[in-house]
């Protein structure tokens, strides 16, 4: 069954069932227009109208602290490496989120090889939720291909009204739909319906940025001393709450912890943010990202150039997190507007 | 291996975060079993002159009086040890120094002023050298636990030099500005978990500022969220006062 | 919570034993290291391994020895901060953890049938040994050899041993300068850069391996390109904050290079234009 049917008044029903299968995490509410990916056990407690939530589901796959080796004598070498972890289904991410998390996927499968993230990768469940406007207007999703749904999930629901159309598309998926006893089969003219709203949405989902999607590392090439930079220098206060939030963010420190009996303890990683002062800093106290500004740009090159030479892929997945949460008001869209508009002009400056 | 010999001192300050120490529950008697108190006047009434491993060292540094105490208790100590945002920031005291001094030995002595002396509040590391820094105003128990460990393992403890607003969003609270409230989280260094916001406060800066924090864009942003700049500039001075003395 | 043991984690730890230390100077360290289960590291020069001290942390340490060694390697370590201060109070017989080699080190195979021009400054000299010790062991592969070498001051030379040595061998030319001299010293006084007009070099047969503090690149190599080495006959090796390894933490990347696995030994044709580099 590659199409599936979930009746509206079904839903509350099938999310109980599908909590018991294993722990379901999905939006709630946290009040303020914000909303977070928490556990849950009925239909009423998830939030299907949202934005994207304060921290992306890169939150289950890369925990903010997780353990890398456990030593019982800290005198020596002898250390276990294992990995923790949960089995868990995640409900109702958009597909800029499940675009993020094929990013993550790309980076720690790459070699050498994180099995702690691989492990935890293999026992997670996605199921998708498809927008079918903008979530507000931060986002940026068309701009990097991530405003329709291409694969990284096992399931995949759209909103047509009174039900969902549910594409299946693992045997995971297949898995979820016969233990939950919940979908119909799709009818041809539900598929139709599927078709009309993705047209529609075609023609209100447009780049949100005036630049075509395969300029933007040419855009980067030409930006690497570009005015806008120091402009971020002024306003950014470092604060790292922009790549805290990014779904496609995962730097990460690594720390040690001993008991009290100065024996057994741990090592673990921690999420980590270039933003912040000490990331570049060596010994002699020498910062190689000191200014702000360099830092600002270091962000905006992981997302927009960095990456398509490494894994030709955008490592933004325009859901406009980074723009929500700075209070100095960084707005992505607007800073590459500026890079746009810079280079334009010194595009024109050549021809007079 | 030979305990550590451990005393507690307090100069100007609440004794609020001994009491942290006293209350830390089953922590504080793991530890007690690794190291020997032998002078902590909030808990025993026993003095120890004698040399000392570690000294821990309770508020900040208000008159010429307590300036020779410390240099003594510094001098017969392999390690001192500043405790609360009173003996590493200068705290709450350092608000005497918005004031002319004189004015303030008036304000608290009345007529006869003049007979007790005082000067700047000080953090006790712009008197003496200072080895480790638990922040906060009070301590937060699992970095104290954290500090104290480090100094029985004979490593330094590096108080984090990035804001309190990582911690924040890894424990993913709601954004104070985006409740329209001003909040210092921004500004001060992280080390406490975001404890205040997680309990619905805002960051009142009790840890004292990041390294290189940008004051001016904290303004704008502060006046942008229509927040009066007084009430966050008297957030600032209300442990922070004593950062200009260097 | 469920929880498995990762047996191929890039995480894991080699056990090792330090067979023996030396103290080269007020704040550096040499130390001989064997893998316990007699494992060999087999590096080439200019890699660095992952230094573990279980509680405390992990430090990128450049292997200092020749690879010719196979039963054991050295490092140099100079104390600054936690995990380098306590490696310092670590006595003959104790068991550390070593991640590792990782990176990419001078590439000796195109090294070979050429002459070399090797530049240190300070503590680079550290990685730099593995190569020069290489090189003299390999001696008749190689063209002419110089080595210059700076520091501050006379007391911060390392290895006063070998330097006597090479200074005494007639089948390479080795010179050094400090930027302070004291009493002692008789020797040149100056930058490093100082030295570079004085040796008698091929240009274009000859290759530049440089390590040392990052102040020092720009200069020497405007003095290089001076002399008339091509610049893709030159290497330099970075120093960045590290953390993983692995490409993955973030921590030591230049623009869209990691130092732990692209470098720290580049090319210097290949990041003359990347401001972040210098
Ligand atoms: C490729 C490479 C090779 C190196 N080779 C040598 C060598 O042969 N000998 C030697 O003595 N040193 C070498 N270093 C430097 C050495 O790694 C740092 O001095 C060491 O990590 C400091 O750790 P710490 O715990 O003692 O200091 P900390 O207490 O952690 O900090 C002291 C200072 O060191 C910086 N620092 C901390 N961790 C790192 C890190 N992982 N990388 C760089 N800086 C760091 C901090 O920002 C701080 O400014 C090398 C570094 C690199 C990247
Ligand atoms: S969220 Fe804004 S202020 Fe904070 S580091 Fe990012 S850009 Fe700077
Ligand atoms: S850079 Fe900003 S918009 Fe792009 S994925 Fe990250 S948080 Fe979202
Ligand atoms: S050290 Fe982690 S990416 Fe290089």
């Amino acid at each position: 069954m590659q199409y599936a049917i979930l009746r509206k008044e079904r839903f509350n029903d099938f999310i109980a069932r599908l909590s018991e299968i294993q722990k379901l995490v999905a939006p709630v509410s946290k009040g303020y227009n914000n909303f977070a990916f928490e556990e849950v056990t009925t239909g009423d407690e998830i939030a299907l109208k949202y934005i994207p939530t304060i921290l992306p589901a890169k939150k289950f796959f890369l925990p903010r602290r997780e353990t890398l080796l456990e030593f019982n004598d800290a005198k020596g070498a002898n250390a276990e490496a294992s990995v923790e972890y949960e089995p868990v289904t995640l409900f109702g991410l958009h597909t800029c989120d499940l675009s993020g998390i094929q990013c993550l996927n790309m980076v720690f499968s790459e070699r050498p090889k994180d099995y702690n993230y691989i492990t935890r990768k293999n026992k997670i469940i996605l199921i998708g939720l498809e927008c079918n406007e903008y979530c507000d207007e931060y986002a940026s999703c068309h701009l990097v291909n991530a405003s329709f749904p291409s694969g990284g999930y096992d399931l995949f629901f759209t909103d047509l009204g009174d039900y969902y159309v549910v594409h299946v598309n693992t045997p995971a998926g297949d898995e979820i739909i016969d233990k939950t006893e919940s979908f119909e089969k799709a009818e041809v003219y539900q598929m139709n319906e599927l078709k009309n709203l993705r047209d529609h949405k075609r023609k209100i989902f447009i780049n949100e940025v005036p630049i075509d999607r395969s300029r933007i590392p040419e855009l980067f090439d030409l930006s690497f001393s570009a005015r806008v930079w120091k402009e971020l220098e002024e306003r950014c206060l470092a604060c790292g709450n922009c790549t805290n939030v990014c779904p496609t963010c995962y730097c990460f420190d690594i720390i040690d912890e001993i008991g009290l009996n100065m024996k057994q303890g741990v090592r673990y990683r921690v999420w980590d943010s270039c933003q912040l002062e000490p990331f570049a800093k060596v010994a002699g106290g020498i910062n190689f990202r000191k200014e702000r500004s360099a830092r600002q740009r270091h962000r905006y090159y992981r997302k927009f150039s960095y990456p398509v030479e490494r894994f030709s892929r955008f490592f933004c997945t325009g859901c406009g997190r980074c723009t929500r949460t700075c209070m100095a008001g960084i707005s992505l869209k607007e800073t590459l507007n500026e890079l746009i508009k810079e280079s334009e002009d010194r595009v024109w400056r050549r021809w007079l | 291996m030979k305990k550590p010999r451990v005393a507690f001192f307090d100069f100007a300050c609440c004794e609020g975060c001994q009491l942290q120490v006293a209350n830390m529950g089953e922590a504080v008697l793991d530890i007690i079993g690794l190291i020997d108190v032998v002078e902590w006047r909030e808990v025993m009434s026993e003095k120890w002159n004698g040399k000392l491993d570690v000294a821990i060292v309770e508020g900040s540094i208000t008159d010429p009086h307590a300036v020779e105490r410390i240099k003594q208790i510094r001098k017969r100590s392999k390690i001192v040890v500043a405790l609360g945002s009173c003996a590493t920031i200068g705290g709450v005291n350092g608000m005497k120094n918005n004031y002319v001094l004189d004015e303030i030995r008036q304000y608290v002595y009345g007529n006869s002023y003049q007979f007790f002396p005082t000067e700047a509040t000080k953090a006790v590391h712009q008197v003496v050298k200072v080895d480790y820094f638990v922040n906060g105003c009070p301590v937060y128990i699992p970095e104290l636990v954290a500090v104290l460990k480090a100094v029985l393992h004979g490593i330094p403890y590096d108080v984090p030099d990035y804001p309190v607003c990582v911690e924040c969003k890894l424990n993913e609270n709601v954004c104070m500005y985006d409740r329209k409230v001003a909040c210092l989280g921004p500004v001060t260094r992280a080390g406490c978990n975001s404890w205040c916001i997680n309990n619905g406060n805002i960051c009142y800066g009790c840890r004292g500022m990041v390294s290189n924090p940008n004051e001016k864009g904290a303004q704008d942003v502060i006046a942008k969220y229509n927040i009066s700049m007084d009430l966050i500039v008297n957030k600032m001075n209300m442990y922070n006062k004593c950062r200009e003395i260097g | 919570m469920e929880k498995v043991v990762i047996i191929n984690s890039s995480y894991r730890l080699k056990k090792a034993k330090i067979l023996s230390t030396k103290k080269l100077t007020e704040k550096e360290k040499f130390f001989e290291i064997a893998l316990s289960d007699g494992e060999r590291i087999d590096h080439e020069p200019g890699q660095f391994v992952m230094i573990s001290l279980l509680g405390i942390g992990e430090v990128p340490i450049s292997v200092c020895s020749s690879p010719l060694i196979r039963d054991s390697f050295d490092i140099c370590v100079r104390a600054v901060g936690k995990v380098t201060n306590s490696l310092h109070k670590l006595k003959r017989g104790s068991e550390i953890g070593i991640r590792g080699p990782y990176g990419k080190g001078f590439p000796i195979r195109m090294l070979e049938g050429n002459d070399l021009l090797i530049i240190a400054g300070g503590l680079g000299l550290a990685p730099l040994r593995s190569l020069i010790t290489y090189v003299l062991d390999s001696r008749r592969d190689f063209g002419r050899v110089h080595i210059l070498f700076g520091c501050k001051e006379p007391k911060e030379l390392l290895f006063r041993d070998e330097l006597e040595q090479w200074s005494e061998r007639t089948d390479l030319h080795y010179a050094c300068t400090v930027d302070r001299a004291d009493a002692d010293w008789a020797g040149n006084v100056g930058v490093i850069t100082t030295l570079i007009p004085g040796v008698d070099i091929e240009p274009a047969r000859t290759f530049a391996a440089i390590v040392g503090p990052p102040v020092m690149y720009n200069f020497v190599i405007k003095e290089l390109l001076n002399k008339g080495i091509p610049e893709n006959q030159i290497y330099l090796s970075f120093e960045r904050h590290m953390k993983c390894g692995n490409g993955k933490c973030g921590r030591c990347q230049i623009q869209n290079l990691y130092c732990c696995q692209d470098g720290p030994v580049f090319n210097y044709e290949k990041i003359k234009n990347m401001s972040e580099a210098f």
